[in-house]
């Protein structure tokens, strides 16, 4: 047969399987496709938090963020890389798109592959199994990165992405991708910085139309000086600058002991200045302040805090609209929001890494986006090793030290903190 | 006729006339066609369904881009040692065309064999469907890969344990008959396995080739419904093992017993995959139930896990049509009726009159 003749049939074939996936009841997939952070879209701001109705954006706003976006970024099966944002377009394409590989065996599509199913396809962490998982799969949208190398407020590095792909995280459903080339894991973090640019971009598009003035008629300038300069160039040059904000970690003293050191850990665990005990709680169970939220919830609590004020009040249509359209989020594009509950350390088990060093990190920065706090600015570096070291002794910490540790919280002044658990246990 | 069909009713000696004491030929031969060629063909889809499997475990459907030639060669001279000696992808996808040319190849020699041999009208019929369905799953995995879509990936997964079943069905019906019939009070139930089995294997292929975009609730519910059949069809394989335990009807025992066997590992193998895919599922457990150890993405024995959780629903089917076939009385063999095995009060009276 010749080739001409095969490709003449083949859109004949093809219309003929549609037609009758169509006429069983059985609709082809569409493209695959970003959503917008509608979470995002009708969240109170600190500035109209008065007004419900004026805070979501409007159709017509949203539909100018996804063309910007689609312009700027592309689609899931074709990225767009502007130089400006930094990233390199040959990883993308490695990445992204369908599943697929070459003669060679070279697999293309790799986050659909291995990433997509709990973090989705927008990097939102709403992939089909994320209400199963706890912790949900991180959300790459906001930028934050929890287990890093680097200040708190800054951006991971390459190297710090690569180590949670290579090890996985411990006590959480992300798996290690240790048996892909480290040409496939480059690939995967490239493409998790694109998602996580885009969806910085989106926030920081959607969170200008509140700065725009009357005069602009509620839409945003489509100009290269705005969009390029003004809004992606920031966020790109924070991705590009991680690797000058990695912590500089002192060696541990060498001139301590162990014993001593884990001893004056436990000082600084139960102290005021440290003060790890608030959360960790007395007995290092993880059992102290657990009614806090993470910052992917947040938003979420606070509209539920803003749906709780409107309660009982009269409302216009518009608020109407607003609770409406917040139920519809709540039902396709959000997940209910959890409360994170402090780490139990006397499992050993460290999502971030269990070295020193990953634990020196944790301490010296905190964990951007949790509400563990960094205590850089409270506590010295040689400090910090004592309490890495005290944390490191928690899981091997048998035989009623439990009581012992409760003892010394009251006698560390933290007697507010036991005094607080106490109630809750009640 | 068989000395064993004396003394029986007319309608079962007639039944098994119309099964095929086929390979008589007429009278002329016992060499019998219809029935090495369907075992041969149950054997070459079993293997085709295997790589299949492998193929969706591997997400290596799309190894090959162009259909139905690979890479430019026609299928059956693309060259052995790249075949072979090359990704693991292409040999999968490219192995798992070649077989379902083969298993085509094989299921149009039964159907011609079918009208030559005096097979009756059921058999004949059985691989005609035998045939059209091997021809529409050749085409929609053709379309799967000139589409690239999920859908059509999902259809093709439920097409080919379909294809399946009927090769059992069909290898089963064309055995030798024995002259022993023995319906089975539990038909009605056994009848329920397959169809059970086959719903869950078409419940499964949803999750298999989950499209991305399936937002959490909806994958909930598929979850759920996997579940629910997964019970339902253990419940039934158990009832079933248990209403055929003490019955004459040897093979319908035997191979309900089997069937409750299969199911039970089954249900080990389906937690296994959830662990082996996604890690223990926190949200729903309590949290000292956590992995101390991440688990490692698509490591070998994580494969094996979520491919053979696959072919054992599979299997289960077979073993389903296996089950609702003897116990409707059909395609019982010699050995099957051999007496004093496990003789109940009923069936030694049988045996006495």
């Amino acid at each position: 047969m010749s080739t001409s003749s095969k490709s003449s049939r083949r859109p004949c074939l093809i219309a003929a399987i549609l037609a009758g996936l169509i006429a069983t009841g059985c609709s082809p997939t569409p493209p695959a496709a970003f959503r917008l952070n509608m979470v995002e879209a009708i969240s109170p701001t600190a500035e109209k938090d008065s007004i419900a109705a004026e805070q979501a954006l409007t159709t017509e706003q949203q539909r100018q963020v996804a063309t910007i976006l689609a312009a700027m970024f592309g689609t899931p099966d074709e990225p767009v890389c502007l130089p400006e944002a930094g990233l390199d377009g040959s990883k993308l394409q490695l990445a992204a798109g369908p599943v697929r590989s070459d003669i060679v065996g070279r697999k293309n599509g790799l986050y659909r592959e291995h990433c997509v199913h709990c973090h989705g396809i927008t990097g939102d962490g709403l992939g089909p199994t994320a209400a199963f998982l706890n912790p949900y799969p991180r959300d790459y949208r906001p930028g934050v990165f929890k287990f890093k190398s680097t200040e708190r407020a800054d951006k991971p590095t390459h190297g710090d992405l690569v180590h949670v792909l290579h090890n996985g995280i411990a006590g959480t459903s992300m798996p290690s991708f240790a048996l892909l080339s480290p040409t496939q894991v480059d690939a995967l973090v490239e493409y998790v910085k694109y998602l996580s640019i885009r969806g910085e971009t989106e926030l920081a598009l959607m969170r200008y139309y509140f700065e725009l003035d009357d005069e602009d008629e509620g839409k945003l300038p489509e100009t290269r000086e705005f969009l390029v300069d003004e809004i992606l160039q920031p966020i790109a040059d924070k991705w590009a600058s991680a690797a000058d904000a990695v912590i500089d970690v002192p060696e541990p003293p060498a001139d301590l002991d162990l014993a001593a050191s884990v001893a004056k850990g436990k000082e600084l665990f139960y102290g005021d200045r440290a003060n790890c005990v608030k959360c960790h709680g007395v007995t290092g169970l993880g059992d102290g302040q657990a009614n806090d939220y993470d910052d992917w919830s947040k938003n979420i609590v606070k509209i539920e805090a803003k749906l709780a004020s409107l309660a009982g009040n009269e409302l216009e249509p518009a608020e109407h609209r607003w609770i409406a359209d917040f139920h519809d989020v709540l039902d396709g594009d959000a997940l209910q929001p959890r409360t994170i509950p402090p780490r139990n350390l006397r499992k050993g088990i460290y999502r971030g890494g269990r070295r020193p060093l990953d634990l020196y990190y944790r301490i010296h920065a905190g964990i951007n986006g949790a509400p563990m706090p960094a205590a850089a600015g409270t506590v010295s570096p040689e400090e910090i090793w004592h309490i890495v070291n005290y944390v490191r002794s928690l899981p091997y910490d048998f035989d009623g030290e439990l009581g012992v540790d409760r003892s010394m919280a009251v006698q560390s002044n933290v007697a507010g903190a036991l005094a607080a658990q106490e109630t809750s246990d009640q | 006729m068989l000395n064993a069909d004396r003394g029986k009713p007319q309608a079962l000696r007639d039944a098994a006339v119309d099964r095929g004491s086929l390979a008589r030929g007429g009278g002329q031969s016992r060499w019998n066609v219809p029935r090495v060629l369907s075992s041969v063909l149950v054997a070459v889809t079993f293997v085709l369904l295997s790589f299949g499997a492998l193929v969706t475990t591997y997400e290596a459907a799309m190894a090959v881009p162009d259909w139905p030639g690979t890479y430019g060669h026609n299928m059956f001279l693309f060259p052995l040692a790249e075949w072979l000696g090359g990704p693991w992808d292409l040999f999968l996808e490219h192995g798992h065309r070649l077989l379902g040319a083969t298993a085509g190849l094989v299921a149009i020699a039964l159907a011609v064999s079918a009208w030559l041999w005096p097979v009756g009208p059921r058999v004949r019929w059985l691989a005609v469907a035998a045939v059209v369905l091997v021809v529409v799953q050749g085409v929609l995995g053709g379309a799967r890969v000139l589409l690239d879509d999920t859908t059509v990936a999902k259809v093709h997964a439920c097409t080919g344990p379909l294809f399946f079943a009927v090769t059992v069905a069909l290898a089963v019906l064309t055995r030798r008959p024995a002259g022993v019939d023995q319906p089975s009070a539990a038909f009605s139930l056994a009848a329920t396995l397959p169809v059970a089995a086959y719903g869950q294997l078409v419940a499964g292929a949803q999750l298999r080739h989950l499209d991305p975009a399936t937002t959490p609730p909806v994958f909930h519910a598929l979850v759920g419904t996997h579940i629910l059949i997964g019970l339902v069809v253990a419940a039934l394989a158990y009832a079933i093992a248990a209403a055929t335990w003490r019955s004459v009807n040897r093979a319908a025992h035997r191979w309900s017993a089997a069937a409750a066997g299969l199911v039970s590992a089954q249900l080990l193998l389906g937690g296994a995959t959830w662990v082996a895919k996604y890690g223990l599922p926190s949200a729903v457990l309590p949290d000292a139930w956590r992995l101390s150890e991440a688990i490692v993405a698509r490591s070998g024995s994580a494969a094996v896990i979520v491919t053979a959780h696959a072919i054992l629903g599979m299997l289960i089917l077979a073993v389903g049509v296996v089950v609702a076939i003897a116990a409707a009385g059909r395609g019982v063999t010699a050995a099957d009726a051999k007496p004093g095995v496990r003789r109940t009060a009923a069936g030694l009276r049988e045996a006495l009159v």
